[in-house]
């Protein structure tokens, strides 16, 4: 617990940091492409494409795919809540990677090793704002206009960027201890792309058990919230409130465990090099 | 005059494992696998302010695991080192982001070092002109060859004004003009008290530069003490270790490798 408190303390102390250094981050990872920045919003906009091409086209013509869900059309349903994968998928893949790619660069610096993961996941940040920005334009062009849900867009941008951190703080220890974590993270995330209600609706199509198990999952709620906030369906946070308490603690437990072990290992984090 | 670095017992004890698998062992079970290895073995000595020492000794004996132990960039496996100031150290393009051009490192190097953001503005200038890259300072870093790597990571390291600055081979790269400037600099540190570590196998520079040498041999310290009482040892052993046959040379080594392995006793020196 007392670990817990001085990452925390560490993460409010270097926020500023933070900010600049994720803003160098977002610049050397687009340095070698002609068209820079814009990938950052191209690379969502082809997968969104496929996945729609795929899942909302494709299979359903097939005459078993997706059709519009809860009267909303497919594409606005996946839109919305695939924005937000957008950047969960790199921000903990990346973040998880950080640590052990950066600390021969950053090893002596007058700032603490724990804003590292978070300064990664601050520098894919920037371009879920942008994201979320031109889903909004979107789905405002089919149909699913502004309305007063949006009101709960940053508090679930708060909540994704808590649970990230919470998470790679983790993963960014083990896999500086052992390079196979980086591994496992990815398939994972890969897996969980499946697992969270991005691209088929699972409330229609599972039974109330198996969903009780997929909801253990934390983006699970996350990307419900980003659906409820963008296609206006309620205030999600306050009408499953307990998946609320269970999402938070769950947050805690993991911040908890991760400032645990990151402090535990973090002068040694050279020597696993 | 007060003490700036003080070094006590220190050792780095590395683990050679001949399998990953070993690694994992070593690190969940109680039982020791793999090799230990000392890259330091019970090093101490201590440095008064506005001490210049250099670190000698042939390859492999210590001297740059003992400057990123007091850089702080390495953790000591047991000792206590205890520095009183700021540390720079220099080595070949260290901590240099190779995407990024010259002039985005360095805001981003003294960013890192919790310079404020009109502090950067004014230092920059210094660095750059110090640096002598001209209008490669808009290039990305990966197009520079190694001389201009090491001249703006020098140029950087002494413009954010360290009390202690440790040299890591670093002026074996650059032109003789720059390691003449960057020698200029340094006196420059040296009149204003600062204390300097300088790794180099250039013992003309060491002679030239140093007040005190630091003679490392199988990871301990073989001889402390000023440049005048310890270089010419140094070079009369250097001497000897050159004209040494093959197989003399590798008996050296191999009783290096068994001491640094811990299996023998310390020399008592």
């Amino acid at each position: 617990m007392k670990s817990a408190l001085t990452v925390f303390k560490e993460q409010i102390n270097s926020f500023y940091l933070i900010r600049r250094l994720s803003l160098y981050e977002l610049k050397s990872n687009n340095k070698n492409n002609y068209l820079g920045m814009l990938w950052e919003v191209l690379n969502p906009g082809i997968q969104l494409a496929i996945y729609w091409f795929v899942f909302g086209y494709g299979l359903r013509t097939a005459g078993q795919g997706r059709s519009d869900v809860e009267n909303v059309p497919f594409f606005a349903w996946l839109l919305a809540g695939m924005v937000v994968w957008f950047f969960i998928n790199p921000a903990v893949t990346q973040a998880s990677k950080s640590v052990y790619t950066r600390i021969k660069m950053l090893s002596k610096m007058s700032f603490p090793m724990s804003a590292i993961p978070s300064y990664v996941i601050m520098s894919k940040f920037y371009p879920h704002l942008y994201l979320t920005a031109i889903s909004i334009v979107i789905l405002n062009f089919m149909g699913q206009t502004i309305n007063i849900y949006y009101l709960q867009l940053p508090y679930f941008m708060f909540s994704v960027i808590a649970v990230v951190i919470a998470i790679s703080l983790i993963t960014s220890t083990l896999s500086t201890i052992v390079r196979d974590v980086q591994m496992v993270v990815q398939s994972i995330m890969r897996m969980l792309l499946y697992m969270t209600p991005i691209l088929w609706n699972m409330e229609d199509l599972l039974n109330d058990r198996l969903i009780t198990i997929m909801k253990l999952n934390p983006f699970y709620y996350i990307v419900e919230g980003y659906r409820s906030a963008l296609l206006g369906q309620g205030w999600y946070f306050i009408e499953h409130f307990q998946y609320t308490l269970y999402f938070w603690a769950l947050v805690l437990v993991m911040f908890a465990f991760g400032s645990f072990i990151h402090v535990k290992f973090r002068r040694h984090f050279v020597d696993f090099l | 005059m007060s003490k700036s670095v003080i070094v006590k017992n220190v050792s780095k004890k590395y683990k050679l494992y001949n399998k990953p698998s070993e690694r994992i062992l070593d690190m969940i079970s109680p039982k020791s696998y793999g090799e230990d290895f000392y890259g330091l073995r019970d090093v101490s000595f201590e440095a008064d302010a506005g001490d210049i020492i250099g670190f000698v000794g042939v390859n492999g004996s210590g001297k740059s695991t003992l400057a990123n132990i007091l850089a702080g960039i390495i953790p000591e496996t047991s000792g206590e080192v205890e520095v009183r100031g700021k540390t720079a150290l220099i080595a070949v393009s260290a901590g240099l982001n190779n995407q990024l051009t010259g002039r985005e490192n360095i805001e981003l190097k003294c960013l890192m070092l919790g310079f404020s953001k009109k502090e950067i503005k004014e230092v920059e200038p210094d660095i750059i002109e110090f640096s002598e890259l001209g209008k490669f300072i808009d290039q990305p870093v990966k197009s520079y060859s190694s001389g201009m790597k090491s001249r703006l990571g020098f140029s950087i390291s002494v413009h954010i004004d360290p009390d202690i600055l440790i040299i890591d081979e670093a002026l074996s790269v650059g032109d003789k003009a720059f390691a003449e400037k960057s020698l200029e600099k340094m006196n420059e540190f040296k009149a204003r008290g600062k204390t300097m570590f300088f790794v180099s196998h250039s013992i003309g520079q060491m002679k030239k530069f140093c007040e005190k040498i630091l003679w490392l041999e199988y990871g301990e310290v073989k001889e402390f003490g000023t440049v005048k009482e310890v270089i010419p040892k140094y070079e009369q052993f250097f001497k000897e270790y050159k004209a040494m046959s093959k197989a003399e040379k590798k008996k050296f080594r191999e009783n290096a490798m068994r001491k640094q392995s811990g299996l023998e006793p310390m020399s008592t020196s």
